[in-house]
């Protein structure tokens, strides 16, 4: 024999994933499957994650005062305001602000406002951003209560329902990776028992002239493996390639909403369970028909 | 080499192989087992290679206790024993001296001893011309010389034969029974169960003859029949 153990690992594993081309292809297929079921979870929450925290950024209680309110009254609602736990910042927008800022929103069709210089009617308003997001509905509360405040409001509940939404679709592609991944696990390990019944008898050799379990079931587990890595590289390449393509569709469609740009720092986590999934469903796949079909 | 106290082997089926059986064979001797089929030659030779294990009794190979062995340690006694069939049991899709490499390899041999171990071999047993060739392109004295090199490339101290003539022609026969005879020489143990009753009486070697699980005969120069 002329190779090295490395390469006689090597030649077993290509060979045997050459002779049975059909199930490897479905091992490989299955696995990517489900590992790409797996990425389209790991991206949900990615961007679940990214959002939120956009959101919680951009997450602010606006305080309408009341419109016939003197600056100093105005004033001392801001100092209210300030001193009130977990505010991170207060913005004070006066009438001439607000009407300053809706131009803006307009852009080119403001001349339509331009009417309105004087007779604004805009109410002044005070802007709180909290350390905590969790503290909002308290301080809302606690705003409602004083003098001169007109109207109080937040967007609670689109928070709310991002966060439902992304946990059912999460939970929708775990559970699908779940059951396809089972599936991964018996395709891969019946790739390697046809391979182990087309091999019973150099097998029943091998142990004769005294090779030990482990050599005798590298190139099997290697097989799984490599089987394994291969789908999980596939399911990955889909679902990074399938969730670009949607979020340049998105960004065009709807630019205003935070889409996560998949880089290979923020998709690094991912890229290594997906592989390291890819791997334990080759070895387990391989276990199971190893001590199933090996008792030779 | 061998000791079998009391070695009792009972199948599944509830078939009796071997019944009580008692044996010692010393290193360096040469010995046939003979006897009609079905008598328990094969499942004698099975238990000292660890195919099988024994039923009830103790089997001692190189003073090592089988019965109490772990799966673990089997690939290395049998690395020590050198074994052969009647069907060869060769690996088709490989060359004549990567058979008999084989054998090398899978102990983790260095690849330059191995080449040499086995080019001296394959001269042994006169198939110095056909290393490159593949079983199926050989006649089945070529093949079970393959064999009978593979079992002897790692110098065992222990040879086991189950019928290693049953397919070939008388002349063939003899030939293959030389070469284990040429071990023999050289200090290897060899039990060699067989139907070839003209090499039996021909060799005058110690002879265990065994009906219907037990040892009924144990000639230390003895022929096929008493």
């Amino acid at each position: 024999m002329r190779m090295s153990l490395g390469g006689y690992l090597l030649a077993e594993t290509g060979k045997s994933i050459w002779r049975n081309k059909l199930s490897s292809f479905l091992s490989c297929g299955t696995t990517a499957l489900a590992l790409f079921l797996l990425g389209v979870a790991f991206i949900v929450r990615l961007n679940l994650g990214f959002t939120l925290e956009v959101v919680q950024q951009q997450m602010e209680v606006q305080a309408y005062l009341q419109r016939e309110l003197c600056d100093s009254d105005c004033a001392a609602v801001f100092e209210a305001v300030q001193a009130m736990p977990g505010v991170a910042e207060v913005t004070y927008v006066s009438k001439a602000d607000a009407l300053e800022q809706m131009k803006e929103w307009f852009q080119d069709k403001s001349a339509v406002l331009d009417g309105l210089g004087e007779d604004n009617p805009l109410p002044a308003s005070i802007r709180v951003t909290m350390t905590d997001i969790s503290l909002i509905p308290g301080l809302v509360e606690e705003i409602r209560l004083l003098e001169g405040i007109d109207d109080v409001q937040y967007q609670d509940e689109a928070a709310a329902r991002l966060q439902s939404l992304g946990a059912i679709s999460q939970a929708v592609s775990l559970g699908g990776m779940v059951i396809v991944g089972l599936v991964a696990i018996m395709v891969i390990g019946n790739s390697i028992k046809l391979t182990i019944d087309a091999k019973r008898h150099e097998i029943a050799i091998m142990k004769l002239v005294g090779a030990t379990d482990e050599f005798i079931v590298g190139p099997f587990i290697l097989t799984g493996v490599v089987l394994g890595v291969l789908g999980g590289v596939l399911g990955a390449s889909f679902a990074i390639g399938l969730y670009t393509w949607v979020a340049s569709a998105v960004q065009a469609a709807v630019p205003f909403v935070p889409v996560l740009n998949l880089t290979l720092e923020t998709g690094k986590d991912m890229l290594i369970v997906m592989l390291s999934t890819g791997v334990v469903v080759g070895v387990l796949g391989s276990t199971i028909s190893i001590r199933r079909y090996l008792r030779v | 080499m061998i000791r079998m106290k009391g070695v009792s082997k009972v199948y599944e089926a509830g078939v009796t192989a071997l019944d009580q059986v008692n044996l010692e064979i010393k290193k360096g001797e040469f010995v046939f087992v003979v006897g009609p089929s079905g008598a328990g030659k094969s499942t004698l030779i099975k238990l000292l290679y660890c195919q099988e294990t024994a039923s009830a009794g103790q089997v001692l190979v190189g003073g090592k206790d089988l019965s109490g062995m772990r799966r673990r340690e089997i690939p290395h006694l049998r690395r020590k024993i050198g074994v052969v069939f009647q069907d060869f049991k060769l690996l088709n899709d490989r060359t004549v001296a990567e058979n008999v490499a084989f054998a090398l390899f899978v102990t983790g041999a260095a690849r330059r001893d191995t080449q040499k171990r086995v080019a001296q071999v394959l001269a042994t047993v006169g198939l110095s011309d056909r290393q490159r060739a593949y079983p199926n392109q050989l006649s089945g004295g070529e093949q079970q010389r393959v064999a009978m090199a593979r079992a002897l490339v790692r110098n065992p101290e222990l040879l086991l034969a189950d019928e290693p003539t049953g397919n070939l022609d008388p002349k063939t026969s003899v030939e293959i029974f030389k070469l284990m005879e040429r071990a023999n020489v050289y200090g290897t143990t060899i039990v060699v169960a067989t139907h070839a009753r003209h090499i039996v009486d021909s060799m005058r070697k110690r002879v265990v003859e065994i009906r219907d699980g037990s040892v009924v005969r144990d000639d230390r120069r003895g022929a096929y029949n008493r």
